[in-house]
């Protein structure tokens, strides 16, 4: 990978860890297991362990699990040819038994895709639900296993109420079950449920989070959200069509942030508690769009379609995370405007 | 006061009404009046879309690039729309070159169920910048819930708004009203209707269909198009304007601009026939009509009794060759009695 | 009687209704059914028809290489040329079930003896299979052939995520093997869902603009080429026999299928099966021969004719 592309990692991780790496000592000469471990998650987790390796001299080692994880030397060339990781290539639906090595586990493996989660939902269920029991299971017969993270979902939530300024854990959420658009979010509160008795029965040491929305490298452009849809239509030239009148709130944390949130959890975390990972920074996505905007010297125009007037269908997507704030000291080390910098950048690297 | 987005498909829908056999001088002379009247949106190719000049469904006398060329010179403020069926339709072969002539916005269509098909299409259109709908054509043949769900995987494929096509004409107003008010309700990007005349219902459909909360529809001159014809545009539009919705629409030019299709384009107004009612009733694809007259005769058999074989058989659009096998069957039981 | 040991590769649909076939041929032997993920219904099946199972992916055939002399790899495109590159060191014979089509096209009613010379094969598309032999008789029987098209319609049910997915890719895979069997450089095929219940049949169309079309020639080697077809696809039907109509040559033929593992009316699946499974025992009669051959060189005195 381009050097350029790599500076950019390094000084993202840099700038998260430094002051704090101390917190995640207990990873020192431990062996970390990360399933869906060549996806968006397990990739930038796999960055900051490297940075940790490499500057703080942690010595830890990763097994990356995955179901194709072909391309990841692609991807990431200079990841997959590092020394402390290994790369396993296999259906986590039929994991059997984890090196017992392994004390650490986190668990990613799931298909984020919203496009999946529409034209194979009986997928991207299976994987979920099958994939987060086969790993439990084999995790029970692990000698040492300190911590099992369970990367759950902030659409475990469903829609976010109007009165909610933004969504704490101990909202239950509201979500139409009967629905097939409800799939990936049901089949993730499965996943807490199948964690909440595997912590109980078998004493399992588990911690869930629950992601909200990220936007920085490695994540592809082409993903059908509204911020990576704004930035991929500016790169071409605009214009940038908001849908609606841009009232809709959603907010967004850089990986980096979530790489380093996502360990001290897995550190640090109460068993049986679940985490929002995410920025409590909402947006409207007409600022959004005007942020990224901003960006280009040749100002893409901004346009929105209202749908219907009257119906305003303003959705808000935020989490409170005054949990991981208050009790593991947690905060976002790269605002939003940074965020949207370096992605920008990144992807103009790409682009070259 | 509301607006209403207009898409008019005359030079798409319309070349089902002359087997597809508009010349780029047709093309060229309506583009250009619809583009003077501020027509927002002006579709043009083969009847069934981008790609499917052929043997199944007839072959066009001009081909696609020809068509989109002819048309995208002669559009300037309006924008230059395409209908891409994938089946019938390749990235590779189809799509990729109607982006490169430079079309403006591109609607991928699938039967009313298979929504999922679409998704490397609308996919491959957003990454290439274009604006991008969904459409579920023969939309009667499915519950308002089904399509919701089917409308839904559309806009999560990245369609920035999603057109029900009447594709047969069988819908009544209370029909419309109620799988309008579903969509809206299900989705987040805006919602569009595509009416059929075959009952007699196209502008009364496409009136409910607003008052239901969509905000796009489609009509053609004179209701030049598939069977007895799409929802007559220059009357919907009068008829919006009445009711206090704004177009962008030039209503006096919009007309003129009939009467140029009127008189260049069609050889006849498009009228409801006693085999469009059938059809209608039966459900059956409108673009089905001229195929089921010729091969009926040819065969000697009763087209009316054709359609609804056809229609008891749930046929769908692109699915012709059907026709010839269900001509046959009735005629050997004809000759049986 | 001696058979041909075969493995299979992919524990998805298509493997399994394969699985099924090879056990009731008589000429092949499934000594290994092989996927990725031992949770999938496939493996199931196939231990519970006594197969031995494995869930090793290719690893299984590298670790015991003399297990089996063809594999039928019903995976994915991209694992298939992974597959591929390890097979063909190995010598094996491979039936190539996936989009990736690196070797040759093989339509067993038109070139079955012409692929048993190579070492992997593929069986085009489900339209291909249905259309090719009809496109083929076109390009035998009419001069001047300018333009081919097969349009086939499928039951949605039929149609998978994986198919759904793909349509480009097999309306171009399509494409290419009518050219090559018809010999007509312009083609075209169209692929059509349809989700009435009860679920369709596969239906094929093939049209052929041609000058001066010979409709009687054409009728009598489409009949003897049904047959020959029905031989390997038993539920292959002629429901429109070849008719000139509105200056176009029209065929129409239908496929029911035998409903091994999937319904009768996934035939557009099942065609392609039964021609994988014809082509395998087309190999398997030749390795047949050749073992017989050999056998008898050491026994008895060959058996060529001998001048005095």
């Amino acid at each position: 990978m381009r050097q350029d592309l790599i500076d950019i990692i390094k000084e993202d991780c840099a700038l998260v860890t430094t002051g704090v790496s101390g917190a995640l000592s207990a990873l020192k000469g431990e062996c970390v297991l990360i399933t869906g471990g060549t996806g968006f998650i397990g990739t930038w987790l796999t960055e900051l362990v490297a940075f940790l390796n490499d500057t703080y001299n942690f010595n830890t080692r990763l097994i990356l699990l995955s179901g194709r994880a072909y391309n990841f030397s692609a991807k990431a060339p200079h990841l997959a040819m590092r020394k402390d990781v290994v790369i396993i290539e296999r259906d986590i639906r039929s994991l059997l038994d984890i090196p017992s090595d392994v004390s650490w586990i986190i668990h990613a493996a799931a298909n984020p895709d919203n496009r999946l989660h529409a034209s194979d939902p009986l997928k991207t269920m299976d994987v979920i639900v099958k994939g987060t029991e086969s790993v439990l299971m084999a995790a029970t017969r692990l000698p040492n296993l300190q911590k099992f993270l369970n990367i759950s979902s902030g659409l475990v939530y469903g829609s976010q109420p109007l009165e909610l300024e933004t969504i704490p854990e101990s909202f239950r959420g509201n979500l139409d079950f009967t629905a097939i658009g409800s799939a990936y979010a049901e089949a993730k509160r499965m996943g807490e449920t199948l964690c909440a008795v595997y912590r109980n029965q078998h004493r399992l040491p588990i911690v869930n989070a629950r992601p909200f929305a990220f936007i920085g490298p490695y994540q592809l452009l082409d993903r059908p959200w509204a911020i990576n849809n704004f930035i991929r239509d500016s790169l071409l030239g605009g214009p940038i069509r908001i849908l609606g009148d841009g009232e809709t709130v959603r907010s967004y944390m850089y990986p980096s942030d979530m790489a380093f949130w996502l360990l001290s959890i897995l550190v640090q975390g109460t068993v049986g508690l679940s985490y929002n990972v995410g920025s409590p920074d909402g947006v409207t996505l007409r600022k959004l769009a005007e942020k990224i905007a901003d960006h280009f010297p040749l100002r893409p125009k901004i346009i929105s379609r209202v749908a219907e007037e009257g119906n305003s269908n303003h959705s808000k997507f935020v989490p409170d995370i005054t949990l991981a704030h208050k009790t593991l000291g947690l905060s976002l080390k790269v605002d939003i405007e940074t965020a949207i910098k370096r992605t920008i950048s990144w992807n103009r690297c790409l682009l070259e | 006061m509301s607006t209403v987005l207009i898409s008019d498909p005359t030079l798409r829908d319309g070349n089902h009404a002359v087997r597809h056999q508009l010349n780029a001088a047709q093309v060229a002379l309506y583009a250009a009046a619809a583009d003077a009247a501020g027509v927002p949106i002006v579709e043009v190719g083969h009847g069934n879309g981008l790609g499917a000049s052929s043997l199944q469904v007839g072959e066009s006398l001009i081909s696609d690039r020809e068509m989109l060329e002819v048309a995208r010179e002669n559009l300037v403020n309006s924008k230059l729309s395409i209908h891409v069926i994938p089946g019938f339709a390749t990235i590779n072969k189809d799509l990729k070159t109607a982006i490169e002539i430079g079309v403006d916005l591109v609607r991928v269509a699938s039967h009313c169920t298979e929504a999922d098909i679409t998704q490397r299409h609308i996919g491959y259109a957003r990454d290439k910048g274009k604006e991008v709908y969904g459409v579920l054509m023969m939309s009667h043949m499915a519950s308002k819930e089904l399509l919701a769900e089917e409308a839904l995987k559309m806009e999560s494929y990245g369609a920035e708004a999603l057109v029900i096509m009447d594709s047969a004409g069988a819908y009544l107003p209370s029909d419309v009203t109620d799988r309008i008010a579903e969509l809206v309700k299900s989705l987040t990007i805006p919602v569009g209707f595509h009416g059929h005349n075959n009952l007699g219902m196209a502008v009364a459909n496409s009136v409910a269909a607003v008052q239901a909360g969509a905000t796009i529809l489609d009509g053609t001159a004179r209701g030049f198009g598939a069977g007895s014809g799409n929802t007559q545009l220059e009357v919907l539009v009068a008829v919006l304007e009445k009711m206090g919705f704004s177009t962008g629409i030039d209503l006096y030019k919009m007309l003129d601009a009939a009467d140029i299709a009127e008189k260049e384009l069609m050889p006849v107004i498009p009228s409801i026939k006693s085999l469009s009612v059938v059809s209608g009733l039966s459900g059956v694809f409108s673009g089905f009509a001229k195929h089921v007259e010729r091969i009926s005769m040819e065969y000697g058999v009763n087209a009316k009794d054709v359609f609804f074989e056809l229609g008891r058989r749930k046929v769908v659009a692109g699915q012709e060759d059907l026709i010839i096998e269900v001509a046959m069957k009735l005629a050997v039981e004809g000759a049986v009695k | 009687m001696r058979k041909l040991k075969v493995a299979i590769l992919g524990s998805g649909n298509i493997g399994t209704d394969l699985l099924i076939k090879t056990l009731r041929s008589p000429f092949l032997e499934c000594v290994l059914f092989i996927g990725r993920n031992m949770a999938s219904p496939g493996m199931a099946k196939a231990n519970s028809l006594g197969v031995r199972i494995s869930d090793l992916s290719i690893e299984a055939i590298i670790r015991e290489p003399d297990c089996c002399d063809l594999v039928f790899d019903a995976t994915s495109a991209r694992d298939h040329i992974y597959h591929w590159s390890l097979l063909e060191k190995l010598g094996k014979i491979v039936i190539d079930m996936t989009p990736a089509k690196v070797g040759e096209m093989c339509v067993p009613a038109v070139n079955i003896q012409k692929c048993s010379l190579y070492k992997n094969v593929n069986m085009v598309s489900c339209g291909g299979q249905a259309s090719i032999p009809l496109a083929y008789l076109i390009g035998r029987t009419q001069e001047n052939v300018e333009y081919i098209e097969v349009v086939s319609s499928v039951a949605s049910r039929s149609a998978g995520p994986a198919t759904r997915a793909n349509i480009d890719e097999y309306i171009e895979t399509t494409e290419q093997g009518i050219k090559k069997f018809s010999g007509c450089d312009r083609a075209k095929a169209i692929l059509i869902l349809n989700p009435a219940q009860p679920c369709i049949d596969m239906q094929t169309t093939v049209f052929a603009k041609v000058e001066n079309p010979n409709m009687e020639k054409l009728k009598t080697v489409v009949d003897e080429m049904v047959n020959n077809i029905r031989l390997y696809v038993p539920g292959y039907q002629l429901v429109v026999p070849p008719v000139f109509e509105n200056n176009r040559i029209v065929i129409t033929v239908k496929v029911q299928g035998l409903g091994d593992y999937l319904p009768r009316y996934a035939g557009n699946l099942d065609i392609i099966n039964c021609a994988a499974i014809a082509t395998a025992e087309e190999y398997a009669k030749e390795y047949i021969r050749n073992l017989d051959y050999d056998d008898c060189d050491s026994v008895e005195e060959p058996y060529v004719n001998c001048i005095d």
